[in-house]
């Protein structure tokens, strides 16, 4: 049986807290405003004294924890393989990173830390000793354009499950599960002067699956526009979606997942994501014995500066919320009807 | 494919710290802050390149100081520098060595500032050590005050 709690991470108030109109503890109080019990907190990015955490900041969490009742509940790592300037860090740099992430997480209460896929999964194998000394689960993040059962994946999976460890696994972001271009991609394109028609022929080729090369060429026999050639490398790549999301191998991975990242660009007015088919993918979630978090991940910054939705971020991400809870309470409500 | 990212949230030339500086009195140079381009902070080491450009004129190397948690470093000695971290809300002081100063009045600054993204590597890149670049580069007029 799942057991399905609602987060919030907040890179969400990234635009806010860089412009320094939310701090650190502004942005907790939100979390509490939104009736969530927990956070991600990127480490690079509000953890003032990163790479370390200090006594000062310890305390400082503590007391907003104690104040809103709102607690750290992931460690959101940044694995910086390319940091140093003349090559990639070795092996035994990328886990003395990463224990320490792991040590991180533990001095600030955190049960998971999300890590990346430059890790790679024989470095995964080699914390996993740590991950479980310190009590913390480290999960590799799946990310747009990676899925469940693309060949990366496919090799953490392997050695996640061959190493029988309950300490290692998988994040997986909510996005990878597109159907369709983000609201940035297609509807921000329009706004900025794309040709629709062009556009348009552009989100066909990656519905075809036509290989990126292949659909460059076809596109730049055209003149395809700057702004259609901007979004086609997105819907190419980090930004990129599917005709048919990867729920068979969300299943298959579910055993390994213990966090996600529900990723969302845009709530439309009958309360649905634009391009992610929430739905399905937390039915998916119900059906597992799944237990952990959903954190809010709002990445659509700049969306209401650009005239693409009249809602700010923290407004965004009520809207998120609120649509996970009807879902959620939908499902329930169908399980104790079937019993 | 010229893959560059850009996410900007805030000023990266601040606005009103373009100063003089003095030492026994003398005016020894100028001083302005500068804001990262990003949503999170970076190590120093990250950054690839960085140039200065005054009034349409390209200030020497070795009369640059990057200044941040209290050390200053060269341009030189930037790409070393693994451990010092560029949090995303502070500003670096950049240090400039001119006698005398610059004179009242606005004056335009060209700031070339790129950095690496430790954990993208660029798509479709064969290369090692190849990453999506970040542009952090502005350019503004700024009022000396």
């Amino acid at each position: 049986m799942s057991n399905i709690k609602l987060g919030i991470t907040l890179y969400s108030f990234t635009k806010e807290y860089v412009r320094e109109e939310l701090s650190l503890e502004d942005c907790i109080r939100k979390c509490a405003e939104l009736g969530v019990d927990g956070y991600e907190i990127v480490a690079t990015q509000m953890i003032s004294s990163y790479p370390y955490i200090s006594d000062d900041f310890l305390t400082k969490i503590k007391g907003y924890e104690y104040k809103y009742g709102v607690k750290p509940i992931s460690y959101g790592a940044n694995t910086d393989r390319g940091k140093l300037h003349d090559r990639d860090l070795n092996d035994s740099e990328l886990i003395n990173d990463t224990i320490r992430d792991i040590r991180n997480a533990h001095n600030l209460g955190c049960k998971v830390v999300r890590a990346q896929y430059l890790l790679s999964p024989e470095n995964l194998l080699r914390i996993a000793p740590y991950a479980e000394e310190y009590g913390v689960k480290v999960g590799i993040e799946i990310h747009n354009p990676e899925t469940p059962s693309t060949p990366i994946m496919q090799r953490y999976f392997e050695v996640i499950e061959k190493s029988g460890s309950k300490y290692i696994g998988f994040v997986p972001d909510f996005g990878c599960f597109a159907t369709r271009p983000n609201i940035e991609s297609y509807e921000g394109a329009l706004k900025d002067g794309a040709d629709k028609n062009v556009l348009d022929y552009a989100v066909s080729l990656k519905r075809k699956n036509v290989p990126l090369q292949e659909a460059e060429k076809l596109l730049r026999e055209i003149s395809a526009d700057p702004v259609v050639m901007n979004s086609f490398y997105s819907m190419y790549g980090y930004l990129t979606f599917y005709n048919e999301p990867d729920l068979e191998g969300l299943k298959k991975i579910l055993p390994y997942c213990f966090h996600f990242h529900g990723k969302f660009h845009c709530i439309t007015e009958d309360g649905k994501e634009l391009s992610i088919p929430y739905k399905d993918i937390l039915t998916t979630i119900y059906n597992s014995d799944y237990s952990g978090y959903i954190v809010s991940e709002y990445e659509g910054h700049n969306n209401q500066e650009r005239g693409l939705v009249d809602y700010d971020s923290v407004e965004a991400v009520r809207l998120h919320l609120k649509m996970e809870r009807n879902i959620l309470e939908e499902l329930e409500k169908n399980n104790l009807a079937g019993r | 494919m010229a893959l560059e990212m850009r996410i900007n949230f805030t000023n990266i030339l601040c606005k009103g710290t373009l100063k003089n500086y003095y030492l026994q009195g003398q005016i020894e140079g100028f001083v302005f802050q500068v804001r990262l381009s990003y949503y999170r902070g970076h190590f120093l080491s990250a950054i690839d390149k960085f140039g200065l450009k005054i009034d349409d004129e390209a200030i020497p190397q070795k009369d640059i100081l990057f200044c941040l948690n209290d050390k200053e470093f060269t341009v030189e000695e930037l790409k070393n520098q693994s451990n010092e971290f560029w949090n995303i809300l502070d500003p670096a002081t950049i240090k400039v060595r001119k006698l005398g100063g610059l004179k009242p009045g606005n004056h335009k600054v060209t700031l070339e500032l790129m950095l690496r993204c430790p954990y993208l590597p660029l798509p479709g890149s064969i290369r090692e050590h190849h990453y999506a670049p970040i542009n952090s580069c502005d350019e503004q007029f700024m009022e000396l005050c």
